[in-house]
């Protein structure tokens, strides 16, 4: 779901970084006023988990991956303003260190994962626990809340895609950047979502949820018992386990890059060009493109990607919580 | 009542007199900038001296000598592979520890890395950019690892993880008295530089020649301490030889950290195809 550069046109771009901005500021104020200097590290734990789930990827029908996001987990755990900051952190990260979507796609990939996910996520999950009152009410409303959540996400990333052709076409009626309509790119993403990822995310959801709930559960609730030592050993076990999502061979739709673009295969026809701007777009060099160290095999780079960007994150968080004051009363609420 | 109202008459004129003196600024920032910069002195060997011991922590010994080593490979080293490793693994150890000790770690690297970048900029545009890459990574990973032993250690667990190198023990003793002296002397200042700061209002000529009377009271104040401590020290039988007495044990930190920096050397080993 990570859209790279040059498949969206700067102008589609820039709206939607102009939509995230007043998003990331009201969340900022409200994490602000609301999460105590004690509680601020843990945006970067729920970041570092967000960014492990989105390395586990899954082969998803018609050759194409897809993973996990993590974001109605967040939102439960941290609250959907948190959550929002947390996955935007996480994106921010992967784009400029593992070149996993785009630096100009920023915006509308934060649109997609760290807005539309967590907050659609969390409102349902909210109102199905607020009608049904048992535990088993909790975890429906966590098992809609993240499929739901994933799916919706996968449909925007999908429209965003779709209307690319429609307005920007050279003179040759080529597209200049992603070539699919709404009529390919919409099957396209929905249906393995709703088939094999949004499954996938509401088994992390629920199995990473109900992990805290047993192990941590001043996690969830005030004043309950917090053992951040557990929270940190699941973190490693991911962390060992993140090759498990390199079995999935192939490319994400809508994720290949220019040389794949050619040869990629939709309504039983190959595209048989590249389209103008991906050919000689802008172009990023990040520091471990693909969650790859060169001179490393493949797994070993995947297991250090993981734990640089797990590191960087909490690192990121922690120094972020020295900036905070001490509020009077923090101690004691 | 009479008897108040004569005794306002008693007061003197002077008295009576509205005043409003306002002394003449002077420069005294040096006197500011000299307390501050031995308070921050002060209090981080007093935050030192109060570090909290884990209940699992690592040996200085086996600190001070990995910490050795993995500077010397990473000077070796000329594989990027390796020291983006090395990095990784430092990264990972930084995270997990608090968070006002990650700040000032990642305050010196990051100003010590980007002087040496600054300063390699010139041979990164004549054409041997990967040098620039590579010096300043190696730069990075060196000033943390160093850090975080000097951060997370007490020093006088390093000095006394000296003395298993064998470092003569005039330098241990040395080395020792130093610390403890700079806590002491620098109490002394800051307490002359209080009463200097206090006692002259106004314009003085002669404070900055006051602050030469603080460093030679200094002086000579350590060297009476000195000659007191050593012949106390004489007293109760020190004969100039450190003897460790500690009941060392083998826990689980220690075995982790021996097989995290034996799996470095290997890498090491794997990358120069020694």
């Amino acid at each position: 779901m990570h859209i790279p550069d040059n498949y969206l046109s700067p102008s589609t771009c820039a709206v939607m970084g102009a939509a995230m901005v007043p998003i990331w500021t009201i969340s900022v104020r409200k994490i602000k006023s609301e999460v105590t200097k004690e509680k601020l590290p843990l945006l970067g734990i729920g970041a570092a988990f967000s960014f492990l789930m989105m390395m586990f990827n899954v082969p998803l029908l018609g050759g194409t991956t897809g993973h996990a996001v993590g974001g109605t987990l967040l939102a439960i755990l941290l609250g959907p303003y948190s959550a929002c900051i947390s996955v935007s952190v996480a994106l921010l990260i992967q784009a400029l260190l593992f070149g996993d979507g785009g630096i100009l796609a920023f915006g509308a990939n934060c649109f997609n994962m760290a807005f539309v996910l967590p907050f659609l996520g969390y409102f349902i999950y909210k109102f199905v626990k607020d009608r049904a009152i048992t535990e088993k009410g909790e975890y429906l409303g966590i098992v809609f809340g993240s499929y739901i959540g994933i799916n919706v996400a996968a449909l925007c990333a999908a429209i965003e895609f779709g209307v690319q052709p429609l307005l920007f076409k050279n003179a040759a009626g080529q597209a200049l950047y992603s070539p699919y309509p709404l009529s390919v790119s919409i099957p396209a993403m929905t249906i393995p979502h709703l088939l094999i990822a949004g499954v996938v995310e509401v088994i992390f959801t629920v199995a990473i949820f109900s992990f805290i709930k047993k192990v941590s559960p001043g996690t969830i609730y005030e004043g309950a018992k917090r053992k951040t030592k557990a929270i940190y050993g699941l973190i490693v076990v991911l962390i060992c386990l993140t090759p498990l999502g390199l079995l999935a061979t192939g490319t994400a739709w809508g994720e290949w890059g220019a040389d794949e673009i050619n040869e990629v295969v939709s309504g039983g026809s190959a595209l048989g060009y590249v389209p103008e701007k991906m050919a000689n777009g802008f172009s990023f060099k990040a520091i471990m493109p693909d969650y790859a160290v060169s001179g490393l095999p493949e797994i070993v780079g995947y297991i250090l990607s993981a734990v640089a960007g797990v590191a960087i994150l909490i690192i990121l968080f922690k120094v972020i919580s020295t900036f905070k004051k001490i509020k009077v009363g923090d101690s004691i609420g | 009542m009479d008897n108040n109202r004569l005794k306002q008459f008693d007061m003197p004129g002077w008295l009576l007199k509205d005043e409003r003196y306002c002394p003449q600024t002077d420069k005294d920032t040096f006197i500011n900038k000299s307390i501050l910069s031995v308070l921050s002195i002060l209090s981080r060997i007093r935050a030192q001296s109060i570090c909290k011991s884990a209940k699992y922590s690592v040996n200085a010994m086996f600190k001070v000598a990995f910490t050795f080593m993995l500077i010397l490979l990473i000077s070796f080293s000329r594989n990027f592979t390796f020291i983006v490793i090395i990095n990784i693994y430092l990264i990972s150890t930084l995270c997990l520890m608090d968070a006002d000790v990650i700040v000032k770690i990642l305050k010196i690297s990051f100003v010590t890395t980007f002087f040496t970048f600054v300063v390699l900029v010139p041979s990164a545009i004549w054409g041997s950019s990967f040098n620039t890459i590579m010096i300043t990574t190696k730069e990075f990973a060196t000033i943390t690892a160093v850090s975080i032993l000097s951060h997370s250690t007490r020093w006088n667990s390093i000095t006394g993880a000296l003395k298993c190198f064998f470092v003569p023990n005039i330098f241990i003793v040395v080395l020792d008295i130093t610390i403890k002296y700079i806590v002491m002397l620098g109490d002394f200042a800051l307490n002359m530089l209080y009463a200097l700061k206090l006692r002259s209002v106004g314009k003085n000529k002669s404070k900055n020649t006051s602050v030469s009377g603080i460093a030679g009271t200094i002086f000579i104040k350590s060297k009476e301490m000195a000659e007191d401590m050593y012949a106390a020290m004489e007293c109760r039988g020190f004969t100039g030889e450190y003897n460790v007495y500690n009941g060392f044990r083998f826990n689980i930190a220690d075995v982790i950290y021996i097989v995290i920096n034996i799996g470095i050397i290997i890498t090491f080993m794997y990358f120069e195809r020694i």
